[in-house]
């Protein structure tokens, strides 16, 4: 099933990308019916239904009229839930239209919101229809039907009131790693805190604070860098035991929130995480890499076990360092003139090994 | 957007621009509902893995242990008396016999022996004046003890307010930080939040409206 889900959620998102449908041969020419109706259709005979109910009561055919009284206050709530239902379903199906939408949600979902915003190729002339009932119970049902769906989607009011009111979700929206990550940024205490604008993100020259530079006898201990014709240079090394320790209580405190929803981590770690791609590789495809056959299931998964929440922090920090601490900690040339200004490379080793040597000794 | 409504009812854009609008509102909602959960999360990770505030003074100890009169037990100097009691006895004894060889009356003994009373008196003498040398010194090292135990126990004293005050300082500025950190994030959301309902009650107060519009056309129409 996931398989399905991945296949159609991304075949459709390209479709709708490449404008495909404008470019099908008579697709322009034909008479395309996108006239659901909804509304119409569910309230077309309410009218006279509740003026037979009210009539029966009024003249006193119903005896104590405790159905009928029922119905005509259910009749009178209804477009009122209709509206509400509406809302919110519109509102969950909207998620599926976000740039870092998981295909591993139904794509029942992804077919719902192009019947309901009107998308090319599933109109009513398409096969598509939508259709809201007000059932006796008192709640509504929307049901979408279509050659895509192997049985019809359908959705109910209370269900989803119940679920959106229970701070879950139908649909599930990906958390954005990239505000997650940047928050990190700055939040970790690696940087000087004057290279954090107003925005509260890091200064195009943010650098990591002087303390967590790798030292040799109080010394900057530094890698020397080959730079050809005997020429080289110095580059900052940095404590990476004391970055981390620093860090680290920061990033579980950032997937510590986003485990608070953990049908958003799952969509996080299929989007994101699961493959280990970097956010190059990520930003080249059109959709986000997906984890596919490692991806975690919205029906299988929830609640995550204590081991899945373990890789998942194991993978947000490797993909922190990955793709966005390293560009602080790469190349980085020394502040201080002298140790930034090029030198004789064998000089400059030999008097390397001899401090070493004599600190040695 | 005639997916909702078909017909050429006049309310009906009135009812498709509440729906879009009150879906939008209700998207943000549960948006900032979302964002202040995890914030919430985040807050309580990060207090309750926090590091412990160290007091930079638990570590001290009192010195007073190390603190002793060098004067308490000093001993009195009396070698050089006993020599001298002995010499006198020696020189005494010496006097006696050559009196005696010599036919010596006893007046000229018992001149001798007053002069070695004399002498030992004066040895008596001087072992007191030791002995109250030594007093006055044991008694003015046991005065500076004391003076240093108090400073040191006072120092203990100031060091543990210090240290107490420093904790108590850390703590209470952590925590205000934290507070009004957390508070200002939960006043930003809950702001947001507040929007989005009324956002959403005048989205779907504008829509039905138009469901009434709709729904009086409707029974206009039908007579």
């Amino acid at each position: 099933m996931e398989n399905r889900n991945i296949t159609t959620n991304l075949l459709i998102k390209q479709l709708l990308q490449s404008d495909n449908m404008a470019y099908v041969p008579g697709y322009i020419a034909s008479p395309v019916d996108t006239e659901f109706r909804v509304l119409d259709k569910a309230y077309q005979d309410t009218g006279k239904q509740y003026a037979k109910i009210k009539t029966a009561i009024d003249q006193g055919k119903c005896g104590n009229c405790i159905e009928e009284n029922n119905m005509l206050m259910q009749l009178e709530a209804a477009p009122k839930l209709s509206l509400e239902f509406l809302e919110n379903v519109m509102s969950e199906l909207s998620v599926v239209e976000t740039s870092n939408y998981d295909p591993n949600n139904y794509f029942g979902f992804m077919v719902a919101n192009c019947i309901i915003s009107e998308k090319p190729g599933f109109s009513k002339t398409d096969g598509y229809d939508v259709v809201l009932q007000l059932l006796e119970n008192g709640t509504q049902e929307l049901t979408f039907t279509g050659p895509i769906f192997d049985k019809p989607l359908v959705i109910n009011s209370a269900a989803l009131k119940s679920l959106l009111e229970s701070d879950t979700s139908m649909v599930v929206e990906t958390p954005d790693i990239n505000v997650s990550m940047t928050e990190l940024l700055v939040e970790s205490q690696l940087f000087d805190p004057k290279s954090i604008g107003e925005d509260k993100k890091l200064g195009a020259d943010a650098k990591i604070l002087e303390t967590f530079i790798l030292k040799f006898n109080g010394e900057p201990d530094y890698e020397i860098i080959d730079l050809g014709n005997g020429k080289g240079r110095n580059i900052i090394r940095y404590d990476m035991d004391k970055i981390e320790k620093k860090v680290t209580p920061f990033i579980n405190a950032q997937v510590a929130g986003i485990l608070s929803a953990e049908q958003e981590a799952i969509a996080a770690w299929n989007v994101y995480l699961s493959k280990g791609t970097s956010q190059e590789e990520d930003d080249q495809m059109v959709q986000n890499a997906n984890a596919a056959s490692d991806s975690w299931s919205y029906e299988l998964d929830l609640p995550l076990l204590q081991d899945k929440k373990v890789l998942f922090l194991e993978k947000y920090k490797e993909y922190f360092y990955k793709n966005y601490l390293v560009q602080f900690l790469t190349n980085k040339i020394p502040s201080v003139q002298k140790d930034a200004s090029v030198f004789d490379l064998e000089q400059a080793r030999q008097a390397k090994a001899e401090k070493l040597m004599s600190s040695t000794k | 957007m005639s997916v909702l409504i078909g017909s050429a009812i006049s309310a009906g854009a009135s009812i498709i621009g509440g729906i879009i609008s009150g879906s939008k509102a209700r998207k943000a909602k549960r948006k900032a509902a979302r964002k202040l959960k995890r914030m919430n999360a985040k807050m309580k990770e990060l207090e309750a893995n926090r590091q412990e505030i160290i007091n930079p003074y638990e570590d001290m100890t009192s010195l007073s242990g190390m603190m002793s009169n060098p004067m308490a037990n000093l001993s009195v100097a009396t070698q050089a008396t006993d020599m001298q009691i002995e010499q006198t006895d020696i020189a005494l004894a010496n006097t006696l016999d050559a009196l005696r060889e010599s036919g010596g009356g006893a007046g000229g003994a018992t001149a001798l022996a007053q002069a070695a009373l004399q002498s030992k008196k004066n040895v008596a003498a001087d072992i007191e004046a030791q002995e109250k040398s030594n007093e006055d010194k044991r008694a003015a090292g046991e005065e500076k003890l004391q003076q240093a135990q108090i400073a040191e126990a006072e120092r203990m004293q100031d060091a543990e307010a210090m240290g107490k005050k420093f904790v108590y300082s850390e703590t209470e500025s952590r925590e205000m930080q934290q507070l009004n950190r957390l508070q200002n994030q939960i006043n930003t959301q809950q702001g947001i939040k507040a929007q989005a309902s009324a956002d959403q009650t005048s989205a779907l107060t504008g829509a039905i409206s138009g469901v009434a519009g709709a729904a009086s056309a409707f029974y206009n129409s039908k007579g």
